[in-house]
């Protein structure tokens, strides 16, 4: 029970914290690598308001792995930050439509796929890439991009690899943080990426 | 406590925000942003992948963290490491790639492991079998406590270090690129 309220006080705090984070992002400063926590000390690395995450397909690879569930090789993970939404409206507001995202927060977003996959009859080699989206009312352009290991505010677009056209729909319900995962679908897995009011899927064959 | 009911509110099918969250470190320190600022002036080198639990008021070593068992070092999916060249470590070489970092703490030293199963879970399933390379590297003590497990790298002569620190425990493992 201790543990619970110490918890749930943590991210009380931190979420009291992201909103002068927020207000920096928006002003268009680039420190946004890292909000100090006055709460909890650590001259070495402190939290990030919109904490990391990691996604594989097959879903729960790792701990799947673990449990002798699975022996085959994953297909893919993607690495993302989780911006939340903190009350208010994201797309077409605080994200402007036609205008790069780098669908998450800090560190651009990273997808790895471990094997060759098709998306919209495109054949994309095995290898790491970062992923973006230029978001608009109707659809997302996603974007896989050969600048790795990079800064979301400023993905080389000189590197752009390939685009893709995804239709955008409403989230089945309201997403507070940004969310990234794969579900199956008969002949490979979608992206799922939902934040607000919004889903969009991206397909990938395999 | 509105944001904690943002929190709870996540309840579809899809993953809540973790309790002990990810993250990340380079060195370069920073490469990330070095890089948009065309301030990089090394390539990158390596980068860990971690999750940061935290001390909430607990003992960690020796307590929460027992002495002499293989530890995650994190939470979640087990700890990885990633060389972007062929480096050493304590005069052993090893090849670029990914590698799980486990730890095996005692109060006066770390032994350290890098273990070539990668994508999984915690230590649960830890194959001594799939070992690359053991080190051991001494404690040092730190006045403060660190709250949430840490992990940077820092420059160093012959490459980096990799700085681990949690509760009022740091270890310095150093990664060579000659």
């Amino acid at each position: 029970m201790i543990k619970t309220v110490y918890s749930l006080l943590a991210v009380f705090l931190f979420s009291c914290g992201d909103k002068k984070q927020d207000t920096s992002s928006e002003s268009g400063r680039k420190s946004d690598t890292t909000i100090v926590n006055t709460q909890a000390a650590n001259p070495y690395a402190v939290i990030d308001i919109s904490p990391m995450d990691m996604s594989y397909f097959p879903v729960n690879y790792s701990q799947r792995k673990m449990t002798r569930d699975i022996s085959t090789p994953p297909v893919m993970r993607v690495i993302y930050s989780r911006p939340h939404k903190q009350g208010r409206d994201i797309f077409g507001n605080l994200l402007k439509y036609g205008e790069p995202w780098r669908l998450g927060a800090n560190e651009a977003s990273e997808i790895e796929f471990f094997q060759n996959v098709t998306i919209q009859s495109k054949k994309v080699n095995a290898g790491r890439y970062i992923i973006y989206c230029i978001p608009y009312k109707d659809k997302w352009t996603m974007i896989l991009n050969n600048d790795i290991y990079t800064w979301g505010l400023k993905i080389d677009s000189t590197k752009d690899l390939m685009k893709f056209d995804i239709p955008v729909k409403k989230a089945p319900v309201n997403f507070e943080y940004f969310t990234m995962v794969f579900q199956p679908i008969s002949n490979g897995a979608e992206l799922v990426m939902a934040w607000d009011d919004t889903e969009a899927r991206l397909p990938i064959i395999f | 406590m509105i944001p904690v009911l943002f929190c709870e509110a996540q309840t579809n099918n899809l993953p809540p925000l973790d309790k002990s969250p990810m993250d990340m470190s380079y060195y370069p320190t920073n490469y990330p942003v070095l890089k948009i600022q065309d301030k990089a002036t090394e390539p990158v080198l390596a980068r860990v992948i971690y999750s940061r639990p935290q001390k909430n008021g607990r003992i960690i070593f020796g307590d929460l963290v027992e002495y002499g068992k293989v530890w995650r070092m994190g939470a979640n999916e087990a700890t990885e490491i990633e060389f972007y060249e062929n480096i050493k470590i304590d005069g052993k070489k090893v090849a670029k790639g990914r590698y799980t970092l486990y730890a095996i703490p005692l109060q006066d030293n770390w032994t350290i492991i890098l273990n070539k199963d990668v994508d999984t879970w915690g230590a649960f399933k830890y194959d001594v079998q799939k070992d690359v390379l053991r080190t051991t590297v001494p404690v040092q003590m730190l006045n403060e406590a660190v709250e949430a497990l840490a992990m940077n790298f820092e420059k160093a002569d012959n490459g980096c270090n990799l700085i681990i620190a949690w509760d009022n425990v740091k270890i310095v493992l150093p990664i060579n690129i000659k």
